[in-house]
């Protein structure tokens, strides 16, 4: 259902999508925000640890057979996505630790993905054919710092070059949605009308329950509105491309269409959720930033007359 | 106006600390009889020594950047001279208003209006249509190049001035084609902050086309040759206290003599050629124009412009990617890097000084400055009537809080008590201020010139003490002083203490009437949002009690997000009392 050349596209769009990550950042940008990790760690405790228990919990609940369970729970375990950054932007939220969350989980999903793909896999008692190797998954990884390695390098070398590329990078993670829009969709619209709904509800539920989860767990850990924001959007916003990428490079055959299925529907879902989550979003946030402008007068404590002294 | 006396007097107290300080008691005289030679021979200097270093390196959040060379700044600002003489017909003492951010369009158009022999009349770009109809009027002003960002103000204001010549800039002027492409269409797609243009206009890039197609004819020297120290180079607009927006009339002489003032008082810490200033301030401010653009010009640094400081945050590339050396801000600005994270974690390596000025530099962020950096700053004073230094803190020797330093060379203070006598020692009078920078007057007020200019004396509202060495402390504006039951407090006192909690990102102190002391002190203050647990009223006031006495612990705390500020981040205490008194609804004059 994926043909050769368009896996080699994928491949190649997802190398552009990290190159322009990668100029995203500085070395600094890691080294600060390792100073003072709480967003950090708050971004890739909801990544590794809300993510892929999600995943697995809403394949529970919702019955799915181990084929297409197997799809929502790596796409549970996939890294932040680079399009969480454009919708932060829109909702005018904290970008800059919309682009450091991105770029944190992206770096420990070497480690991260592999391992609790493996884990939640296990749990469900899935074996054989319907299990992604961790060591194919750590492969696409490394493939993939490459280019992102190379990003931070000419970013460094020329801020134009970096800044130009930066902004590339956002265009095509879009761009690979619209990608599969216009290849996949009319090629598989019967499937689609044969998907049963619990697997919509998988594919749009990830994204939706883990924002909310991302927004709850960031307010208990007392982080203002703003942030949390920005923490929802990033821990409901994965990064599709690359399941998708994982998936066509590991499984072969009549089974790919299966696996594959909840990450496209999830990659093409998010853009319209998280649209509509970017909308009320962006009032709430205008909102916020017009209750500062008129709150001209704040908490008033009056004191008692305090005598003047010599 | 030309022979104003610049020698140092003799008797002047602060002579000990110049020798102490390494600084030229004497100031040489301009070696230039305009800004258009001094502009013109700087950058043919440097085009030789240093054909391939920028003179002007604009950085816009993202880290894009452009840059012009020192011969690229000449020819282009000799194009834009012939501009406005060969082709609008302008003629010298024409008044041309500038109204653009920090970009590399600035230097082009304000070195060629002084070479065209015109007269600058610098416009915020942020003005609303009536401010700027209002200074174009009153300016007279016969051309304006303004940024393109702003240009929907352009039909309302062209109708209320009838003004003819307009020409348009970008932020990205002078970019290398890919990332201004890319600039241009964020602005237009994503950010829409480009207006359609409905005036007749010409871009910048055919305006200097054009004009560099006249110097053939007449080249551009022709037009400034006959311009002199005494002439007029700037119309500098202050809205002054007392409301009104007044434009001071700046010569050729105030602005080349103050650069050598500018100079003589941080020479210890420059080296010819070797410097990068970092430019966040706005050049239409007289502060920057005058440090930044003109000085930093003179010693042939390279000028590293940021469009807009606000958020702090756009400063990060800037300060990144170019070795930074010097800086010039204000309080907020340096308060608002301290409160960067990147900005902690790696403060700029190569940075040798910083200068403040615009408004009281508080005592805890300039000692957390000096040990985050591990390098001198320094507070100035000085106003646009003073082109607009007046005094300086030396850079080497141990810093002393919270003085504006010893008056520059050639400069003559003295402090003078509401009766008009000169006050003693260590005692509260109004500065007073004569020197080769001092302005001409008002432009077309003459009232208003003689309440603030006698005998060559200029009085600036603002209260001072002097020590035996010279050094002068402000203790406030005139206006600003709050008096509880006959005790004066000086809003500047108060900040400074309470700007030391942790807790406190910004404060801001004013009167409000009260009806059993006459007046009480009222703290605004801006949690800081990177210290953990909030701020309380009480938790300052019991701050204060620690540090001041009674009377001047605030009897009010008002805790806010935000300071209303002035486009170069002063923090705007007017607004805050208009503000509170329509709050409590008590008329007052």
């Amino acid at each position: 259902m994926v043909t050769e050349f368009e896996t080699k596209l994928l491949g190649f769009m997802m190398m552009i999508i990290m190159l322009g990550m990668g100029a995203s950042l500085t070395w600094r940008d890691f080294l600060i925000a390792f100073r003072r990790p709480k967003g950090v760690i708050i971004g890739l405790v909801c990544q590794y640890g809300i993510m892929p228990a999600l995943g697995f919990a809403l394949a529970q609940v919702l019955g799915l057979p181990p084929a297409i369970a197997v799809g929502l729970i790596l796409m549970g375990c996939m890294p932040g996505g680079t399009t969480s950054n454009i919708f932060t932007y829109f909702s005018k939220a904290v970008l800059a630790l919309s682009i450091m969350m991105t770029s944190a989980s992206t770096l420990v999903a070497l480690g991260m993905v592999p391992a609790t793909l493996a884990f939640y896999s296990g749990l469900a008692g899935y074996e054989g054919d319907y299990t992604i190797p961790a060591a194919n998954v750590a492969q696409v990884l490394v493939v993939l710092l490459v280019p992102t390695i190379i990003g931070m390098v000419l970013r460094k070398v020329n801020p134009n070059v970096g800044a130009t590329l930066e902004l590339f990078g956002g265009i095509m993670g879009i761009a690979v949605i619209l990608f599969l829009v216009v290849t996949w969709i009319p090629r598989n619209h019967q499937l689609l009308l044969d998907t049963p709904l619990n697997v919509y509800l998988g594919a749009i539920g990830l994204g939706l329950v883990g924002m909310a989860l991302g927004y709850a767990l960031a307010r208990l850990l007392k982080q203002d509105p703003n942030r949390s924001r920005t923490i929802a959007l990033e821990t409901g916003i994965q990064n599709g491309p690359l399941a998708i990428l994982i998936v066509t490079i590991s499984i072969s055959g009549p089974r790919q269409q299966d696996v594959l299925l909840i990450p496209v529907l999830y990659s093409l879902f998010i853009v319209i959720s998280s649209s509509i989550v970017t909308v009320f979003f962006r009032r709430a946030s205008e909102r916020e930033a017009l209750a500062r402008d008129r709150a001209k007068v704040g908490v008033v404590a009056s004191f008692g007359a305090t005598a003047p002294g010599p | 106006m030309i022979d104003t006396d610049i020698s140092t007097p003799h008797d002047a107290p602060w002579r000990a600390a110049y020798n102490k300080a390494g600084i030229a008691p004497e100031l040489n005289p301009p070696t230039h009889a305009s800004l258009a030679a001094l502009v013109h021979e700087a950058c043919s200097r440097y085009a030789q020594s240093a054909p391939k270093q920028a003179a002007f390196t604009c950085v816009v959040p993202n880290g894009m950047n452009g840059s012009l060379r020192f011969a690229e700044v000449d020819a282009l600002s000799d194009a834009f001279a012939g501009y406005l003489r060969g082709v609008l017909g302008l003629q010298a003492g024409d008044r041309v208003a500038v109204q653009l951010p920090n970009c590399l369009a600035y230097p082009v158009v304000a070195f060629g209006v002084f070479k065209a022999g015109c007269v600058l009349v610098n416009t915020n770009p942020l003005y609303t249509e009536k401010e700027m109809a209002h200074q174009l009027k009153d300016a007279g002003a016969q051309a304006l190049v303004i940024i393109d960002m702003f240009a929907d103000k352009l039909p309302a204001v062209l109708q209320a001035t009838g003004l003819k010549h307009v020409v348009l800039a970008d932020v990205t002027a002078f970019f290398p084609a890919v990332p201004r492409a890319v600039v241009r269409s964020v602005q237009k797609v994503w950010s829409r902050v480009l207006p359609p243009i409905t005036v007749p206009h010409v871009r910048l890039a055919p305006a200097l086309k054009r004009g560099a197609a006249t110097l053939s004819q007449t080249p551009a020297r022709r037009y400034w040759e006959g311009v002199g120290p005494g002439d007029l180079a700037a119309l500098q607009y202050t809205g002054g206290t007392t409301g009104v927006s007044k434009g001071a009339m700046l010569t050729h002489s105030n602005l080349l003599h103050n650069v050598n003032q500018m100079l003589a008082m941080g020479a210890t810490h420059m080296s010819q050629g070797q410097e990068c200033v970092l430019t966040a301030l706005p050049l239409y401010h007289i502060f920057a124009f005058t440090a930044n653009l003109l000085g930093f010009l003179v010693i042939g640094a390279r000028n590293v412009l940021v469009p807009s400081p606000r958020p702090v945050q756009n400063l990060q590339r800037a300060i990144e990617n170019n070795p930074i050396t010097w800086m010039t801000g204000v309080n907020t600005l340096y308060n608002g890097l301290l409160n960067e994270e990147w900005f902690l974690a790696y403060p700029p390596k190569q940075l040798k000084a910083s200068i403040a000025g615009g408004t009281a530099l508080h005592q805890a962020v300039a000692e957390r400055w000096r040990q985050v950096t591990q390098t001198p700053i320094a507070e100035g004073y000085g106003l646009t009537e003073t082109s607009p230094v007046v005094s300086f803190n030396p850079l080497s020797g141990t810093p002393r809080n919270s003085s504006i330093g010893i008056p520059a060379p050639g400069t003559h203070v003295r402090l003078v008590n509401d009766a008009g006598d000169l006050v003693a020692t260590d005692e509260p009078g109004e500065i007073h201020v004569k020197g080769p920078q001092v302005m001409q007057g008002y432009w077309g007020q003459a009232e208003e010139t003689a309440k603030v200019l006698q005998d060559g004396w200029l009085a600036t509202g603002d209260i001072a003490v002097m020590d035996r060495e010279g050094f002068l402390r402000i203790v406030d504006r005139k206006k600003d002083m709050v008096l509880v039951s006959g005790f004066n407090v000086y809003p500047n006192e108060v900040e400074d203490a309470i700007a030391q909690m942790p807790s406190v990102l910004e404060v801001a102190v004013i009167g409000i009437p009260d009806d059993t002391t006459g007046e009480a002190v009222r703290a605004y203050v801006v949690p800081n949002p990177d210290h953990a647990g909030d701020v309380s009223a009480e938790e300052v006031v019991a701050h204060c009690k620690k540090q001041l006495t009674a009377y001047k612990v605030p009897r009010q705390v008002i805790v806010r997000d935000e300071l209303p500020k002035s486009p170069i981040g002063k923090v705007l205490r007017k607004e805050l009392r208009a503000e509170a008194l329509a709050e409590l609804g008590a008329p007052r004059s």
